[in-house]
């Protein structure tokens, strides 16, 4: 074969000439980089926050989820609201007033002159009772119905005030109804216009902030609400941005995209150490919580010497190390430190004890070891925390086999209603999401919860009971006590070896001072420059 | 040419139903439950009850599929019961935002590939064509994902030229521009390395064909034979892998749209599987089904036009 004749002055094709070519493309692609004030740059009217989801529903009655919160929390009022800082407690919020009159009637006076957007008119004690009945209306569905188990009706005194009526007495409902998802309130003429609930985007908006713009799986935007006379909000415009990955969240921190955002675990250490320039890295305690379940019902696990030889072939100070970065503290029941029912310690040590699984299991009838199966969510810190449980149970004679699902396919492990599954489960690796009151984190565990949420099948009258009284119960001692008692029947059955709590480490600029509950979680209203 | 591209659509049709059909069995069979994942961990069964009536899920599968089929038939995708919008209109819209990034991917990779396979080819052999060769051979290794954390390392945290998260502000075209940059490298880098593999190869037969030679006989200056003459034969297998290569470009884009936190069709089939949002994976899937079967067609129609040869073996 012959080489073609080439001259280079011919083609026109030099290697310079290319050379120059592939210089001047790539300097016109990095070109809108270099030394230009772009608009992703920080503009100091904006801040610009991540969060863990996108919004699918932004009417309060039907909303549910964290994030939907965080942003209705900006753009709508409650009568009271959780405070900045690092003691659960609640501030007024659209109230001027407000009290417990009995255990089932609570009295409150609205500030008058709070007004909703778009000439919906002044909030009343009617939008008050509107907004909270509306949540037990089955014709809603809400599903934070239970927020409000025990309402009766909002009695309307006159145009500012009114009395809640409660069936019965229902304690959290100051720390997890009022200041939360079931304490907003919408305007009843602008819910009724659009027809019994807001669709994507609701019509009005009474707090500091309004919806501007919501580009979904992208963006919302909150603005200033012109009409808000109360104290100004912090910033012209808020950028909540749904990136689901905390580091793809902290890699947009360092590139300066984000004002404030959680980051994980794994990384916390690293950051505080080195935080990134003008930035504060923080942890809060978080109100999650980890466990290793064991289905009671299981044959191999229907022996309670069996659970008890798990509960303590677990090493809860080796999974702290390896899956949260030595980040979080260990968990004694569901109730974190600093909350009503807040255990001090637990029946069974942190520290796995091998011996006495063992003996345990031999005396169950399993000299030789047990085999079985492990459920885990795949998510990398709890597949290290399953390989960690599985590598140290195996020296007590726990083979355990690791059973990796996502999201759609773990939720439903448990659930009877989706067939057989559950009666395959023996262990899992389940977290639950909490608010700052026991009841919250209580209810799933109840014998009405089995085959629903209890996937441990647990069931036990005296925690029953004690769930009822508890609710109603006023004086927090006493409050205290039951709860405490009825998470140590829970670890007592043997079926629950409570893990962490795990921890929210959050990383914000130096520009903006954060308003966070103690949990970590945003309080986008209160946030403000430094 | 037009019984070959009525035979072509023919096919496409056929493919795209047994795909959507494949598809919809196999995400009822993975286990899980929307409406828990809908209503959350405090709905009670009768709310999952009712949830599950709503969305047809009490129906026997062969009536779901025949009513999902049925319901695309008069161009509609359903609704989606997380957000209470229409299918369509969700996925439309990340539809573009896939397509802009999948074509400003695939776009500049051509614009640099192309010369790169035509200088190589040329040039074979040379030091300049064994440094582009080692060039394209290590593009190409190296996973779209690895280049976008290592861009994204760089340009945005490091030297900060660049955004790093999001899509940009909406109509700002010079901020879209410059968040569009980042994936765009990323997934488009490893296709450089293919393109010019690839165009290199086919010039090097083309160039040694009778009708180059003769063209070079008759005294034709070198660019015009390169260019016009040889390269539009070089160009048809790397026609054929572009439209094959838009169902790989979109799943990359998954990982760019993880990574640079992008809205995304890949991302949104990602999010709505993962939360068992059947009527959005559906519409996302037929789409993408369809995008696919639609650039293997026209790819496969570019081929035939450009060589009658490829209409006969249909």
């Amino acid at each position: 074969m012959s080489t073609p004749n080439m001259q280079f002055s011919k083609i026109r094709l030099s290697r310079r000439s290319f050379l120059k070519a592939s210089a001047a493309s790539a300097g016109w692609l990095m070109l809108p980089g270099l030394g230009m004030h772009s608009s992703w740059a920080q503009d100091p009217r904006v801040l610009r926050v991540r969060d863990y989801g996108d919004p699918q529903s932004l009417d309060p009655g039907i909303a549910s989820n964290l994030y939907e919160e965080h942003v209705n929390a900006a753009v709508h009022n409650k009568l009271i609201a959780y405070k900045p800082g690092t003691k659960w407690t609640w501030q007024l919020e659209a109230a001027q007033s407000i009290e417990q009159t009995d255990p089932t009637h609570i009295k409150f006076v609205l500030k008058p002159g709070i007004t909703f957007t778009n000439g919906f008119g002044e909030m009343t004690a009617e939008d008050v009772k509107f907004s909270y009945e509306r949540i037990i209306d089955p014709e809603l569905k809400s599903p934070i119905k239970g927020d409000w188990a025990t309402l009766e009706s909002v009695d309307v005194t006159d145009k500012y005030s009114g009395v809640i009526v409660l069936s019965k007495p229902f304690q959290p409902l100051w720390m997890t109804t009022l200041p939360y998802m079931g304490g907003n309130i919408v305007s009843k003429k602008a819910v009724e216009a659009a027809g019994g609930k807001f669709s994507a985007m609701p019509s009005c908006f009474s707090g500091p902030y309004v919806i501007k713009e919501r580009e979904p799986k992208q963006r919302t935007v909150l603005a200033r609400n012109p009409e808000w006379k109360g104290e100004p909000a912090g910033f012209d415009e808020i950028h909540i941005f749904p990136i689901d990955d905390e580091k793809t969240a902290e890699m947009g921190f360092e590139a300066g995209d984000l004002d404030y955002t959680r980051i994980s675990m794994s990384s916390y250490k690293n950051m505080k150490k080195k935080p990134p320039e003008n930035s504060v890295v923080e942890k809060y305690p978080s109100l999650y919580y980890v466990w290793l379940g064991m289905n009671m019902e299981h044959p191999k696990l229907s022996d309670e010497r069996v659970r008890r030889a798990v509960q303590y072939a677990v090493d809860i100070p080796s999974i702290l190390e390896a899956a949260y970065d030595g980040v979080a503290e260990p968990a004694t029941g569901y109730v974190p430190p600093g909350l009503v029912g807040h255990r001090p310690d637990t029946l069974v040590p942190f520290k796995a004890d091998f011996a006495k699984a063992k003996a345990l299991l031999a005396e169950a009838g399993y000299p030789d070891g047990i085999d079985l199966d492990l459920e885990v969510r795949n998510k990398a810190v709890y597949i290290a925390a399953g390989q960690v449980i599985q590598a140290v149970a195996a020296q007590a004679g726990i083979r355990m086999t690791l059973n990796l699902h996502d999201s759609g396919s773990f939720w439903s492990l448990g659930d009877e209603s989706k067939g057989d599954r559950w009666k395959k489960l023996q262990l899992v690796l389940n977290r639950f999401s909490s608010a700052p009151d026991p009841h919250y984190a209580a209810q799933w565990f109840t014998k009405e919860q089995v085959g629903v949420w209890n996937w441990e099948r647990f069931k036990n009258p005296e925690y029953n009971q004690l769930y009822e009284k508890a609710m109603a119960e006023g004086d927090k001692d006493k409050r205290d006590q039951m709860y405490r008692r009825m998470q140590e029947l829970m670890e007592a059955s043997g079926a629950y070896r409570f893990i962490t709590h795990e921890a929210v480490p959050v990383i914000y600029t130096g520009r903006i001072v954060p308003a966070l509950r103690p949990d970590g979680m945003p309080l986008l209203r209160y946030f403000t420059t430094a | 040419m037009l019984f070959y591209l009525l035979k072509r659509i023919g096919l496409a049709v056929v493919i795209v139903v047994v795909a959507v059909v494949l598809l919809y069995s196999m995400i009822h069979v993975v286990p899980g439950d929307p409406a828990s994942v809908i209503l959350g961990p405090r709905a009670t069964p009768e709310m999952k009850q009712e949830l599950h009536e709503l969305m047809g899920l009490d129906r026997p599968f062969v009536v779901q599929v025949a009513s999902f089929l049925g319901k695309v038939a008069r161009g509609n995708l359903g609704m989606d019961f997380f957000s209470q919008r229409p299918v369509a209109q969700i996925v439309f819209k990340q539809l573009d935002e896939t397509l802009v990034l999948v074509l400003a991917s695939i776009g500049w990779a051509m614009l640099l590939g192309i010369p790169l396979g035509c200088y190589s080819a040329v040039f074979r052999n040379t030091f300049s064509d064994k440094l582009v060769g080692f060039f394209s051979i290590g593009v190409i290794a190296v996973p779209s994902f690895v280049v976008a954390l290592y861009s994204l390392l760089l340009f945005a945290v490091t030297l900060k030229w660049l955004p790093a998260i999001g899509a940009g502000e909406p109509g700002q075209y010079m901020d879209q521009l410059q968040h569009l940059i980042l994936p765009a490298f990323a997934i488009g880098l490893g296709w450089v390395g293919y393109i010019a593999r690839l165009v290199r190869a086919s010039m090097l037969e083309v160039l040694n064909e009778n009708h180059i030679r003769r063209a070079r006989a008759f005294g034709l200056p070198e660019h015009m034979i390169v260019f016009q003459y040889a390269l539009k034969l070089a160009i048809l297998p790397t026609v054929t892998l572009l439209g094959t290569g838009i169902g790989r470009l979109i799943s990359s884009a998954v990982f760019a749209e993880i990574v640079f936190a992008r809205p995304g069709i890949g991302k949104l089939i990602f999010d709505s599987v993962v939360s068992r949002n059947y009527p959005l994976v559906m519409g996302a899937v037929l789409v993408s089904t369809v995008l696919f079967v639609l650039s293997t067609t026209i790819s496969d129609s570019v081929n035939a036009m450009l060589d009658p040869r490829v209409r006969e073996r249909l």
